[in-house]
Parts: C-alpha cells; structure tokens; sequence
C-alpha cells in the first residue's frame, strides 16, 4: 500500500471580475471542478479543509453545500497567504495516516462588486477598524497591506541598495510569462519604464508592484499514489514541506523587511524531498508585490542575501531567462487566489500541462506560500516523479 | 494628511490616557527590564506577561517610510520609528517634505487631537 501523497485534481473557477456570485459559491465549484479534472465522484471526498479570504464567508458550511456526508476530516485552515500550502500539507498527512484517502483543499473569496471604486479599496476598508491598536494604525495613515509591504521593501532597499528598477523586472518577467498564459488576468507586455510611470501607490511601490484583485476559486484533490493510480491526470507527487512563522519582534534587530519565513520552510521542505535548492527548476513564489518575490527568492537561496534586485535585474527571469518563477505570471499579472496562485500554477507546471509557458524541465517544483505581513509562509516541493 | 478617529478599547486606554497627557508610553518588562512596544503582551526578550507601562522619551530615528498616495489628497508620509528605548512604532511622519524624509533620520514625537477621537502620536524631525 502506497500511501505517498500526491496531488491528483485541480479545479480553477472563473477568475477575476466575475461578479453576482459568492465566496461560497466559487469555493463549492472549485471542488466540484477539481473532482471532474481527476475523474472521481464528488461524494468520495472524505476530506475538506477550507481557508477563505478577505470576504470571509468560505468555512464548514461548505460540507453541506456541496451534500458531503461522510466526511472524515472537515476543518477551517487560516494562515493567510501561506494557507494553501499549509492546506496541502495538513492533507498530506491525513492520508499518509490513512485518516482520509480524498482531501478537497479549497481557497475562494468574492472582494470585488460591480461598479465599486475598485479592487484596492475594498480591500482596504475591509480591514479598518476605528478602535483600538489596529484603529491606530489606521489612524495614522496604514490602512491596507500595501503600506505595511511597502515599509518592509524599503528597509530591504535601504540595507541592501535594492531599487524600484530592479522589482521592474520582476513585474516585466512576470508579464511576459502571463501573455503565454490563457487563464492571466493581464496579457499585455509592460517594460520597466512601464513599471517605472505608473502611478504611485505607496511609495516605493507603484502600481506595477502590487498584485490583482480578484474573485474566484481554487480547489485540489490530496490522495494517495495508490488512490491516483488510474484517475483522470497525471499525479503530482508531494515530495517535501515545511513551514515558518517568524514573529518578529517590532524594535532593534528586527529581520522585518529583510528576512522572510522563506529562510526556514525552504530548508525544512528541501530536506524531507532530499534535495537542494539548486535541484529546483521551476519556482512559483507567492507575489502579492515584487518585493516578495524578491525576498524569497534571497531566502530560498537562488542568490545571496541582499542580491536579490541584481540577480533579478540580470535576466533570469521571463520566459527567456535561465530560471523559471512564476511561470503563470502571477499575483501580478494571472490571478490573485492567495496561495493557490504559486499552487495552482505549480500543479499545472508538475504535469507537463503549460503549454505555451511550459518549462523546459520540470523534475522538480517548489511552491511559496506567503502571509500576512511576512509573518506565515509555507513551502511545498512537487514533482511529477515518486520519490 | 491629518490623522484620522480613533476610540480607545480596554487595551489600549492607558496608552490613550497617556498621549492625552502628551507622554508617549510603552511596555517595560517586570522581570528582566527589556523595553517592548505599546501593543506588547509580552516581553520580547525573555516572554515574560508581566509588562508595565512607561513614558519613552519621544525621540528616534527613521527605520522605514513610505510615501501614501490616496485619491482626492496630497501625499503624506507613514514610517516605522525606533524609539531610543528600542521598540518600534508606526505612525505619521509631518513638517518634513516626503522627498526630505531619510533612513536614520532623527525624530521626535508630537500628538496630533482631532477632535472625536483620542490624541495620535506623530513624529517630526527633531530639531
């Protein structure tokens, strides 16, 4: 009996300015999606953990939404960006104990209304509190995470002499993967003087640095590599993960800004696989902004620390380039599902699906996971290989 | 920009109480002396819950900023202060041109009082 984990479906529901439907409703499609893709019936998900976004309503109810009777596992999962990964990893492990055999991971949220002032601004006023700490912050001027990444890129830039120009090409590569991708968002080409005048959000990010906004869902199936055998898709088999709460302390010293929970999950989920960093050859980072990108590609070790923004501004990146990040384009330019973006894509680079963007090689694929203010992070390595 | 309302909640009314006065408090651990930021809940340097509240002086230096861009106003500057005590707080940087503002740049603290709302700290350059 193999009970190895192994991802075997992939639901990917519409995405981004889809309106008149609800989290809830994106999440449950998502899965019904996911079940069709590995080519199993819905009712023999034995597993469901959800983790919903700023919307909030994506949590139990799901079990009934979707007539799921028999579960043997159903729980909420929230770390924020990282949620995804850690999804992953909390069903890998259920059926590596034979808790369950089918665990649907699913992610949705619904922030963007028709005819809003936009994507942005919901999610800014979704945060706002009037008391308390969070009320102070607000009301000293922070009220969304961009400012809060924007604080954290800064430091980088001010220890390591990282520029707006270097997180360009971040942006550009990421593009150019985007336009060979059909399910992006953004297709169209950018340069860095494109990245260099568009507007500033909060400086120094401009616009150009900061993720989409979207609606939808995103949903996978966690079995076994038994159970895989004979479905509908190719497995992608979970090779390594780990996980990295670092809790900075808010004073002198503090890593904030220069350090990510990359530095810890990498290592932790490269170990189990039994690899290194250099055996990677696709990397899908989670990018809210180019900055964390940048950070944790540092922090895996593609480059050394503080080298990020030359090592990025040399041409590794894009589809012409010798390393192959975020070969969907994207929180920047594909979709932005929290850490079913890097998965997602991940998953479709695993089985050799990308098509037009499809890496050259794909033995090895490592997932990013970010959240909150750099506080969560989790780490996934996939391969299309057993080990 | 001014600084928007804020209402105190049973965490944070000393530290309301505090910048009505014009002190600027922060956490001071019981057992091992180490100074934390107002939100605190516990030492940063040895864990200990025992933290008790204590005037910082007001002055720091620039840790990060950034400049916030917002539809219908002028830019204004957010940044990240470490106080000379050592903690971290975030809060407006004002009476300092956005382009002017440096890392490592000293400051000191003022409190802004709008009116329905508690008094906000904010830093400007120290003279």
């Amino acid at each position: 009996m193999n009970r190895a984990p192994v991802i075997a479906g992939l639901g990917i529901t519409e995405m981004g300015k889809v309106y008149g439907r609800t989290a809830p409703e994106f999440a449950a499609e998502a899965v019904r999606l996911a079940a069709a893709d590995a080519g199993i019936e819905l009712h023999e998900v034995d597993g469901l953990l959800t983790n919903t976004g700023i919307t909030g309503d994506v949590g139990l109810g799901l079990q009934r939404d979707l007539g799921l009777r028999h579960l043997r596992l159903l729980s909420e999962v929230q770390a924020y960006g990282s949620s995804a990964g850690a999804m992953v990893q909390y069903a890998a492990m259920a059926v590596m104990s034979g808790m369950a055999d089918i665990v649907a991971c699913v992610f949705a949220d619904a922030p963007l209304k028709d005819k809003s002032a936009g994507g942005g601004a919901a999610y800014a006023a979704a945060g706002r509190r009037p008391t308390g700490w969070q009320g102070l912050t607000a009301a000293s001027g922070i009220y969304s995470a961009n400012t809060m990444y924007a604080l954290a890129a800064r430091r980088h830039m001010q220890t390591y002499g990282t520029t707006s120009e270097q997180l360009g090409h971040i942006a550009v590569a990421q593009r150019a993967w985007a336009a060979r991708n059909p399910l992006a968002q953004l297709r169209e080409p950018i340069t860095v003087e494109d990245h260099q005048s568009s507007r500033w959000i909060a400086e120094p990010f401009h616009l150009l640095d900061c993720c989409l906004v979207s609606n939808g869902g995103v949903a996978v199936l966690v079995t076994s590599a038994d159970r895989a055998a004979g479905l509908a898709q190719p497995a992608v088999h979970i090779r390594g993960w780990g996980q990295a709460h670092p809790g900075y302390v808010m004073g002198r010293d503090s890593e904030f800004g220069l350090v990510s929970g990359a530095a810890l999950s990498g290592p932790t989920a490269l170990k189990m696989a039994g690899i290194t960093i250099a055996d990677i050859d696709v990397a899908e980072l989670y990018d809210c902004y180019t900055y964390t990108a940048l950070i944790s590609l540092e922090d895996y070790g593609f480059c050394a620390k503080g080298e990020g923004g030359p090592f990025v501004a040399g041409g590794v990146l894009g589809p012409e380039g010798s390393l192959a990040v975020n070969t969907g384009g994207g929180q920047l330019s594909s979709y932005y599902m929290w850490g079913m973006t890097p998965l997602s894509e991940a998953v479709i680079q695993a089985r050799g699906q990308g098509g037009e963007r499809q890496a050259p090689r794909n033995d090895m694929v490592l997932v990013s996971g970010n959240g909150g203010l750099l506080d969560h992070h989790s780490t996934l390595i996939l391969s299309p290989h057993a080990r | 920009m001014p600084v928007g309302i804020v209402h105190r909640d049973a965490a944070t009314a000393e530290f309301f109480d505090g910048t009505a006065r014009g002190e600027l408090l922060i956490r001071r651990c019981r057992a091992c002396g180490a100074h934390s930021a107002p939100q605190a809940r516990a030492c940063p340097r040895c864990a200990s819950p025992e933290l008790s509240w204590t005037a910082a002086a007001g002055t720091g230096l620039v840790v990060s900023w950034s400049v916030v861009h917002v539809k219908g106003g002028p830019p204004f500057v957010v940044g990240i202060v470490e106080l000379d005590e050592e903690p971290w707080v975030q809060a407006q940087i004002v009476e300092v041109a956005p382009e002017d503002v440096h890392g490592g740049m000293r400051v000191r603290v003022a409190f802004e009082r709008p009116e329905g709302g508690e008094a906000v700290p904010v830093f400007h350059p120290a003279s």
